[in-house]
């Protein structure tokens, strides 16, 4: 008998073993990291039709998000701003910008611009701009610095999980509703606005303050299925 | 529906690909993905705002079927206008004002548009007529405007021609007959209500004097405003009052179902049935008597009924009248008065009337104490007669309402448009005589339903030139010169007056998906007018009614309201001396000689009655899938007519079984058609509906090769389009399956539905708790504290700090006032995207509806034994307790129990509760075990078995690899978009294969308002919702008002104070499932001195029988009691036989 398994192979069921063993580790480890969002989905950013940049536009010249994004407190969709709305200003400023052809095509030829979607949450998430954006949250806490971004590019992971950090601790994140569309303020911020905020609020101390806004403002901690899915 | 496009297989990119980019360069697919309608469906699209439409269609479609570029999520556009429309966000519904055209009525509605797509029908509350309410037909008529089946080209002698010509055609027609002042221009069109037609109709009489218009609606509802101007000497049409009546009394006249505008009938109704406290302090509803020959919605919602054929309801009526006169007087005895000749008449015509089979003078009794009852209320009574009775017996209607005082009061008279028109018998005739040099069909669908010995297919080809207007290229478009689309109301504008008199106007939520005209547009081509448009004719109108001063802000004004008080058409005040007597005695003697060969219906000559379909309309809804689907609210069948008769009828035909395939032979005419045996139906007459079995059905109404349903038009002639005595039955040892969704007909006793006489109610008004079953005996085991112990976890008792405080959820539905109309089953299935899945899966039991209506009936307990409780459900038609039976209605959904049997066995936690009292489906984690479904009491819940969203139904057993990979991207021809995808509520989560779902108190539209509300609150605390603000999909629906929905921490919501009515019970409470969804239990008022009086409703006398009286306190019973102790039975059974007045 002692012919049929030779002595190397006394090793091989624990040799096979540990390979499976690192193999399913390996495999475990690769689909969560390279199959969730915050691989697939972080530092997305595509090329745009339009070299459009929102750190010129939100960044240097401080134009507020809802100027181009009205639709984003009374919807659950943050449009995307018309031509014609482009053209309130640039039918002054820049007008034969070749870079800005496109848009004075569209706005003449009523075909409209195909913007690459870069933030998209899946269809059976039914996430409303409007309510968060009214309630203390500000575009940055999901969007990141756009104010910052030549091209936009997806900042946050947008799996369920990042939903879910903020809405079991709402307090976490909350800010004053005249702060939303102002993405540099932080409550870090050692400058005068936070210490009006504290003295409006009769509070002393940051956390206080954000546990008094989700208080008063009686803001959930919406974890439930149907907070979200319908 | 032919449509000569290729085959789906052309559609399939290259068969061989490499990867998804190389099939997608594919022009072809380049093509189709970039357009959503490919070229060859709409020609060019037809202005800037179609095309804005589409460009927001275009995003969400773009590419979205095929994410699989990499791992990667595709690269998707947002497009956006190119210029900013006013009034507009995306993402935010809008509603809108319209009206549905009905005949000679329309019905009030607010329409929602979800950006750009019409997506739900409501009705519109700023409109004193349906209370907001709609019927089914309302919102299964969304549907429609999706039909994939719908007519889309202008066909020449049915080749494909185009708007231009179709025009140059109408310019030359109307040219030519303008010159010969309309001779030999004849119109077929059904009855309007909408004044701009009716404007457009008088001006072609004026420049075409000689055209001759046919008046032709295959279901007559103007026999009662005939009767009433008849004797009035007036053109009138009556307005009924039913909330005003306490007594009321229909002749064969199912108001609440059948009939015409039933959603403001029953607004009506259920106004005056309401319970309320009378002045002495005891409740008070009002009283509902009905004599009818089948099983209507309004005879199982009666507290008195009296089932006779059709045709013996004429004597009924007739007796009725004679009772009055002895009991009223009829004052004119002097010389010359018509009225003795008119009682010698009546008196012969009511020994009609047919005996009860065992009690003799029971039928005189009956007639004799109901009409006491009306003159007991005189001034607030009311009698209605059915839309298929003869002329005279509305005409007696309208004497007994005038003598017992009612005129202005329960009914008031609007003017009616006079019209003369011709009948399309005589249009025949001038069509034989070749006399017709054009005809111009307008809508209606005349090669089906016309009456079947006028063979109008051969009739309507000796026309010279045919023209048809139609929303379907049917069987009337097969043979004409030009066959036009037609629009749908939700796409043209228009004008219509409801019955009642208000102008409402139409206003299209959506351009015309493929090019049409209305009806208007139409008619003022031929009448030669330059302002074609529908929007300029419809404003025409109104200028003309209230003048160019401010007419723009009241145009807006009109349009905003959806109506406009002043344009509201005045009440006329009558004067009743002016009534005609002579006129009456006349005409009363005229029609029973007519009718004097009268024949009773015996079972060689049987009745048959044609009525219209709850479900079908008049065949208009055929191709509808909501409502094929929707369960008859009586006999709960689906995909078919069934020719319905009495269980006497099918014993003495020679036991014929349900689902037998018989052919009946009326006049020389034969069909064939499944039995189906109605409890309750009148004996010897056989009851069909019309609309359904089309020579050429489209694809969603038919089932393989064969329509749903047999055609009734092919059995009704000229002399017998209501119903006539004279069928005879052949039987055809075959059998034919019926998919029904409520097999079992008996409550068994059990306290399902609980039910009391007002004066049982007085004695007791927690009756209904006390039919709980812990009010009974030990069943419920007790922990050592004494208190119940609990079965399933509660979520806030296990976790309180899950509990919301500021919402939680409930419903009370009032089934005292639910009719069981099915509004609220169509209304639910359009608001929650929940798909039709075909007869043979309803027959499975799969069907989707998420509420769903159930019916019980209830027989007396002295013709049952206890053993009858073993019947099969094969069995129990032949059981004669159905015969006189007595029907609750019973709306049942997910009860969101608060300790939910489903989600203690979920394995997955794919449902469970949420902090609001929800119980909520989270369908992507749900794996389909189906454990949930198992375990709930109420059997709720449905299983999606296949695609449903994605199969037609016929091949709903492919698998989805199957299909994708072989048959290409989509199983329709080439030339056709998903219309019906548009039909989609974007806010509800369209399920797929394998997951389980239920109702979810509409969630989406509690989020909507919690959100507008923390929208509203900003940073203030003020979150909570106002009552009244979210209404359910079913509630919103309901003529009846019989939801209450909201919040039960609000002491003075509408719910919450339904609930603390002494009538609130849980279903199956004794589980320990705790519902957030009771019911108010159901009072009947029956009048003592009837002969089918019972001392309390049938089914509380069951439950008598197994449980004792729910009247009496059960004090006695402690939890040592043992349940099973009930010898006390036999004498309560024995005491319940008869009439239960003397006890």
């Amino acid at each position: 008998m002692s012919d049929v398994f030779p002595k190397w192979t006394n090793g091989l069921p624990w040799k096979v073993l540990v390979a499976v063993f690192l193999l399913a580790s390996a495999t475990v480890a690769s689909i969560s990291y390279y199959a969730t969002p915050k691989y697939t989905r972080v530092g997305y950013q595509p090329k745009q039709p339009v070299p459009f940049s929102h750190a010129i536009h939100a960044g240097q010249l401080g134009v507020d998000c809802r100027y181009c994004h009205n639709g984003v407190e009374s919807s659950w969709f943050s449009n995307v701003p018309a031509a014609s709305v482009c053209m309130n200003c640039h039918n002054q400023v820049r007008k034969d910008d070749p870079k800005l052809a496109l848009v004075r095509e569209s706005y003449e030829s009523g075909k409209p611009i195909p913007w690459v979607q870069v933030h998209k949450v899946p269809d059976y998430v039914y996430f409303n701009h409007s309510v968060h954006v009214n309630r203390g949250f500000s575009c940055v806490e999901c969007h990141g610095p756009v104010n910052k971004m030549d091209e936009v590019y997806h900042a946050k992971p947008f799996g369920m999980s990042f939903c879910l950090e903020c809405h079991r601790q709402p307090e976490e994140r909350i800010r004053p509703l005249d702060k939303i569309t102002d993405l540099d303020w932080s409550w870090e911020d050692n400058d005068s606005t936070v210490t009006n905020i504290l003295a409006g609020l009769n509070v002393n101390t940051v956390d206080e303050a954000k546990a008094k806004m989700v208080h008063d403002w009686r803001v959930e901690s919406l974890i439930n299925c149907s907070a979200c899915h319908r | 529906m032919k449509n000569d496009a290729t085959s789906p297989k052309e559609l399939r990119g290259p068969d061989y690909w490499r990867s998804l980019d190389h099939l997608t360069a594919s022009p072809k697919f380049q093509q189709w993905a970039e357009r959503e309608f490919p070229e060859t469906v709409l020609g060019a699209p037809d202005g800037k705002s179609r095309r804005d439409f589409m460009k927001i269609m275009g995003a969400s479609f773009l590419l979205g079927g095929m994410g699989l570029t990499g791992c990667r999520r595709p690269e998707e556009a947002l497009v956006p206008f190119s210029k900013m429309p006013h009034h507009y966000t995306h993402g935010v519904a809008q509603y809108f004002a319209t009206s549905m055209p009905v005949r000679n009525s329309a019905i009030p509605l607010l329409v929602k548009s979800s950006d750009g797509r019409p997506t739900k029908v409501e009705g519109n509350p700023d409109v004193g007529e349906c209370g907001g309410g709609t019927d089914s037909f309302a919102q299964a008529s969304l549907l429609n405007l999706y039909d994939p089946d719908r007519s889309r080209y202008f066909l020449k002698s049915g080749k494909k021609s185009n708007l231009g010509d179709a025009e140059k055609n109408l310019a030359e027609i109307s040219n030519k007959h303008k010159s010969d002042s309309g001779r030999g221009l004849h119109f077929l069109v059904q009855s309007t209500s909408s004044p701009s037609r009716i404007r457009l109709e008088k001006l072609i009489k004026k420049s075409m004097p000689e055209a001759k218009w046919c008046v032709y609606d295959p279901i007559d509802f103007e026999g009662a405003s005939r009767g009433y101007s008849e004797v009035f000497g007036r053109s009138i049409r009556p307005i009924y009052h039913f909330d005003k009546a306490k007594v009321i009394f229909s002749l064969d006249c199912d108001f609440l179902g059948t009939e015409q505008d039933s959603s403001a009938h029953i607004y009506g109704y259920t106004k005056g049935r309401k319970v309320t406290d009378g002045d002495d302090g005891l409740a008070t509803t009002n009283r509902l008597y009905s004599v009818e020959s089948m099983m209507s919605l309004t005879g199982s919602n009666a507290d008195h009924r009296f089932r006779v054929t059709s045709n013996q309801v004429f004597g009924v009526a007739a007796a009725m009248m004679d009772k009055c006169f002895e009991a009223l007087g009829s004052s004119d005895e002097d010389a010359g008065s018509p009225i003795p000749a008119l009682r010698t008449s009546l008196r012969d015509k009511s020994k009609e009337i047919p005996e009860h089979r065992s009690k003799t003078g029971w039928s005189a009794k009956w007639i004799e104490e109901s009409v006491q009852d009306l003159i007991a209320h005189k001034g607030n009574c009311l009698i209605v007669a059915g839309q298929r009775q003869p002329d005279a017996v509305h005409q007696l209607v309208a004497a007994m309402n005038t003598l017992l005082g009612n005129v202005d009061k329960t009914i008031s008279f609007i003017d009616r448009e006079q019209h003369d028109a011709i009948t399309i018998e005589e249009l025949k005739l001038a069509c034989d005589a070749e006399e017709v040099e054009t005809l111009v069909i307008l809508d209606g669908n005349p090669v089906y339903d016309a009456p079947a010995d006028l063979d109008w297919k051969t009739a309507q080809r000796k026309a010279k030139h045919v023209i048809r207007l139609g929303y379907y290229e049917d069987e009337t478009s097969q043979d004409v010169d030009w066959h036009l689309p037609m629009t749908h109301y939700l796409e043209s504008w228009g004008d219509n007056r409801s019955s009642k008199g208000f102008w409402l106007p139409v206003q299209p939520l959506i351009a015309p998906l493929f090019k049409g005209f209305s009806e208007i547009e139409l008619l003022s081509r031929l009448a030669g007018q330059t302002d074609t448009k529908g929007y300029e004719i419809a404003r025409s109108t109104l200028r003309a009614i209230i003048g160019d001063s401010d007419f723009e802000a009241q145009w807006k004004q009109c349009l905003h309201d959806g109506h406009h008080e002043s344009l509201k058409t005045q009440i006329v005040s009558l004067n009743v001396q002016a009534f005609d007597w002579s006129k009456l005695t006349l005409q009363i003697g005229e029609a029973i000689t007519e009718e004097a060969q009268f024949t009773q219906a015996s079972k060689d000559v049987l009745e048959v009655v044609f009525h219209r379909d709850a479900s079908m309309d008049d065949g208009r809804f055929h191709n509808n899938g909501w409502m094929q689907e929707c369960p008859d609210p009586i006999t709960k069948i689906t995909w078919d007519n069934a020719i319905l008769m009495s269980r006497r009828t099918a014993v003495e035909l020679g036991d014929l079984k349900n689902e037998e395939l018989i052919e009946v032979n009326l006049e020389g005419r034969k069909l064939t058609g499944p039995v189906w045996i109605q409890p309750g139906y009148a004996d010897f007459s056989l009851g069909m509906a019309l609309g359904y079995g089309r020579p050429s059905p489209g694809r969603v109404g038919s089932l393989g090769d064969r329509s749903v349903g047999y055609n009734a038009y092919s059995l009704r002639g000229t002399t017998s389009k209501n119903f006539t005595v004279g069928g005879t039955v052949k039987r055809l040892n075959k059998t034919f399956p019926l998919a029904c969704t409520q097999d079992h007909w008996s409550m068994e006793g059990r306290a399902i539905v609980r039910e009391a006489n007002l004066e049982n109610y007085e004695t007791k008004r927690d009756f209904a708790q006390n039919m709980d079953l812990e009010a009974h005996s030990a069943h419920i085991p007790h922990d050592a504290d004494g208190q119940p112990k609990q079965i399933y976890k509660h979520p806030y008792t296990a976790s309180p700090e899950t509990k919301s405080e500021i919402h939680q959820w409930g419903m009370a539905i009032d089934l005292n006032t639910c009719v069981g109309c099915t509004a609220c089953v169509v209304a639910c299935q359009s608001e929650n995207n929940i798909p039709i899945v075909g007869k043979d899966e309803v027959a499975n039991s799969r069907e989707m509806h998420w509420v769903r209506i159930d019916r019980y009936y209830s027989g007396e307990p002295a013709k049952r034994s206890q053993s009858d409780n073993l019947v099969h459900d094969d069995q129990q038609a032949y059981e004669e307790w159905i015969d006189d039976v007595q029907v609750v209605h019973m709306p049942m959904s997910c009860q969101h129990c608060e300790s939910a049997p489903c989600e203690s066995v979920c394995p997955v936690n794919a449902t469970v509760h949420d902090h609001e009292g929800l119980n909520v489906m989270a369908y992507n984690r749900c794996v389909g075990t189906r454990y949930c479904s198992n375990n709930c009491a109420y059997k709720v819940r449905r299983f999606n078995y296949f695609d449903y969203n994605k199969r037609p139904l016929d091949k709903l057993d492919r698998g989805p690899w199957k299909t994708f990979v072989t048959e290409g991207f989509a199983d329709r021809p080439q030339d056709e978009v998903n219309l019906v995808e548009m039909a989609k509520n974007p806010d509800v989560t369209v399920r797929m294969r394998g997951v389980m779902e239920k109702c979810t108190y509409c969630t989406q539209k509690i989020e909507a308002a919690k959100i507008a509300q923390k929208i509203k609150a900003r940073d203030s605390g003020d979150i909570e919702v106002p009552d009244g603000t979210i209404k359910a999909a079913c509630q919103e629906a309901c003529p009846a008002d019989s939801v209450s929905f909201g919040n039960l921490l609000d002491p003075n919501s509408k719910v919450s104070i339904a609930k603390r009515s002494p009538r609130n019970y849980s279903v199956l409470g004794f589980l320990d499932t705790k519902p957030r969804t009771t019911y108010l239990a159901k009072l009947r008022n029956p009048n003592e001195k009837m002969p089918d009086y019972f001392k309390m409703p049938l089914s509380t006398l069951e439950y008598k029988r197994e449980m004792g009286s729910p009247f009496e306190s059960h004090e006695h019973h402690t939890h040592e009691d043992s349940h099973g102790d009930h010898g006390h039975n036999e004498t309560h059974a024995s005491e319940d036989s008869g009439k239960g007045g003397q006890h």
